[in-house]
């Protein structure tokens, strides 16, 4: 690789992270502010990429754009209002303070850290390398993590699953109220409306 | 295995990178672009034949020039912007669609050496940038200001999301036992690199290994491709065109362009990760010519199957949709998975993998069948929507 095309990949990469965090901070619309904050994870990937970490580069753009992030927008979506309407808010001087003791964190994290091993090159194939740490030594974390990540799923569908799943809902609320009698016996022989397509 | 081809070797001139990437490059383009102009005639075609019809014909010999004329008109159209959509979601949507189909084409394998550059993830790169699709779509469908964009645009993530799933399980069992062969073969790594995937197929297609991976990939792919059946984001009848049902001109014909490109990407990567690519059945002996003769007449044959299908099938609804990816296929891939993982970690023999993957499809089949027998009978299975129902005034009256 030339450098003059290193050094050029790596400032335009790092000017699409940082400008795009700070446009998720300055955009007032929250979908604004996803799609910025998907321009700065591509950001991060290509960087990934610059120190010839592909595996994470990958698994950075198909985890954090391709699920977290289109989670988020569906979250926004499904919110009414969420895109307007942002004021001002009261929250954003605890916020600030908490934001800068982050940024202090990482600060002190990155001066703190040896990066001697860094000049020392790439270390071969990195998927097999994570893996075989995932499955050997971090076996415990993998595991957790995946009964955690279990957990929370059923525990999502719990909440947002209904009751009485096989009863129309217009049916259901009309035998809650007295108007309709409980069915008997099979749910299907409910009274099905000319929109009933069974 | 043979380098890559360098462009400059074949050109016979010497030249520096960044012109060789920049060929590369207009060779995408122009790839996209005609295939896109092929593909659109012959679905037409094709589908016309089905449907006892002639298809177009006025338009040059056998109509044959009608799609080149639909794209002068589209360039020459005026680009419209709806007065409420947000400008620059609405503007940049294109790109985010665009761009993802753009960059899967690197790694795709024609030949043994013809590729735009062969990748060592490039298993993996084709899904994430296949992923990030889906941006595009929600900003068009947001962007617009139009409820039916809107629906289109979230039928369309949804659908993307749940079948990206069982579509990368069912080709990792295809990573698995390549990389089973690797190793015996005493390489580590490697099993990512879809050129070697293909190598790996000298005697054996992997869809003889994975018949059940190569039927929930291709169902994820027209499902990921929004084709028929599974074309409910851009379904005309109800959400009028989906999430580019404002746009027009040049813009609108970028998203034709991506989908039929992605469409042209799915069946190359069927055909190069399942069916042997250039390699299968006369091996890497052959030449140059009967290799890409072999990776094309494998991805025509798919795409003639998609269009088969989309003649064929009435489109789906969309709750029956994501219940059949989330209870269906991806249970189904997991199994496989596991089968794959138990068999190959015992060193069991490669026709034990392919015969519990065909078991496990011909059960799909029958669980399959056994669930559209109960629905047309009207059994004790339910299938029905958790949705409201119209109720009339008289039924309530009688019920009472």
């Amino acid at each position: 690789m030339s450098d003059v095309g290193f050094h050029l990949a790596f400032w335009s990469l790092s000017a699409l992270t940082i400008g795009g965090a700070l446009m998720i901070i300055v955009s007032r619309n929250l979908i604004h502010a996803v799609i910025f904050l998907i321009l700065s994870f591509i950001g991060v990937a290509g960087l990934f990429i610059t120190l010839s970490a592909d595996f994470l580069a990958l698994v950075q753009i198909l985890v954090y754009v391709g699920a977290i992030a289109v989670l988020m927008l569906f979250a926004i979506l499904l919110t009414p209002r969420a895109a307007r309407d942002n004021e001002e808010s009261l929250m954003r001087y605890p916020a600030m303070i908490l934001m800068g003791l982050v940024i202090a964190a990482g600060v002190f994290v990155a001066l703190e850290t040896d990066w001697g091993p860094m000049r020392e090159g790439a270390i071969g194939t990195q998927a097999k390398i994570i893996g075989e740490s995932l499955i050997n030594q971090y076996v415990l974390p993998f595991e957790i993590g995946a009964v955690m990540l279990t957990a929370a799923l059923v525990g999502a569908i719990a909440l947002a699953r209904q009751d009485d799943e096989d009863l129309p809902i217009h049916t259901a609320s009309l035998i809650e109220e007295g108007v309709l009698p409980p069915p008997d016996g099979d749910a299907a022989d409910a009274p099905a409306g000319p929109g009933d397509d069974s | 295995m043979p380098d890559a081809i360098v462009l400059s070797e074949f050109a016979g001139i010497g030249m520096p990178d960044w012109v060789d990437a920049l060929i590369r490059l207009v060779f995408i383009v122009a790839l996209m672009t005609l295939n896109t102009l092929a593909l659109i005639y012959l679905e037409r075609k094709v589908l016309a034949r089905f449907q006892a019809r002639v298809g177009p014909t006025r338009t040059g010999p056998v109509g044959i020039l009608q799609s080149a004329a639909d794209a002068l008109k589209l360039l020459t159209k005026e680009d419209v912007r709806p007065h409420s959509a947000d400008r620059w979601v609405f503007e940049l949507a294109v790109f985010f669609v665009f761009v993802p189909v753009f960059l899967m084409f690197i790694p795709i394998p024609f030949t043994e050496t013809w590729f735009i550059r062969d990748l060592e993830l490039g298993f993996l790169y084709v899904f994430a940038v296949l992923g990030l699709n889906i941006v595009g779509v929600i900003m068009a469908g947001w962007g617009s200001d139009n409820k039916y964009a809107l629906l289109g645009g979230i039928r369309a993530a949804a659908q993307a999301i749940s079948y990206e799933l069982p579509m990368l399980l069912a080709a990792a069992g295809v990573v698995m036992i390549a990389a089973g062969h690797l190793l015996d073969a005493g390489l580590v790594g490697g099993a990512l690199n879809l050129n070697t995937i293909v190598d790996q197929q000298r005697t054996t297609p992997y869809i003889l290994l994975q018949p059940l991976g190569f039927v929930i990939f291709m169902i994820g792919a027209l499902a990921e491709m929004h084709r028929p059946p599974f074309d409910m984001p851009v379904a005309e009848s109800e959400v009028v065109g989906g999430y580019f049902v404002e746009y027009s001109g040049i813009r609108w014909s970028m998203f034709f362009l991506a989908e039929y490109t992605g469409l042209f990407l799915m069946v190359m990567l069927g055909s190069t990760v399942f069916l042997g690519g250039w390699n299968f059945p006369f091996g890497a002996d052959a030449g140059l010519g009967w290799q890409i003769v072999l990776t094309l007449a494998k991805a025509s044959a798919m795409i003639f199957v998609l269009f088969w299908l989309r003649a064929m099938f009435p489109r789906l609804r969309i709750d029956q949709l994501m219940a059949f990816s989330w209870k269906v296929l991806l249970p189904f891939a997991l199994l496989q998975v596991l089968a794959n993982g138990i068999i190959l970690a015992y060193g069991g023999p490669d026709w034990v993998v392919g015969l519990v993957s065909l078991a496990l499809l011909v059960s799909l089949v029958a669980l399959i069948y056994v669930l559209v027998r109960a629905k047309a009978g009207g059994d004790s299975i339910h299938l029905e929507p958790a949705r409201p129902r119209l109720v009339t005034s008289t039924e309530v009256a009688s019920g009472d």
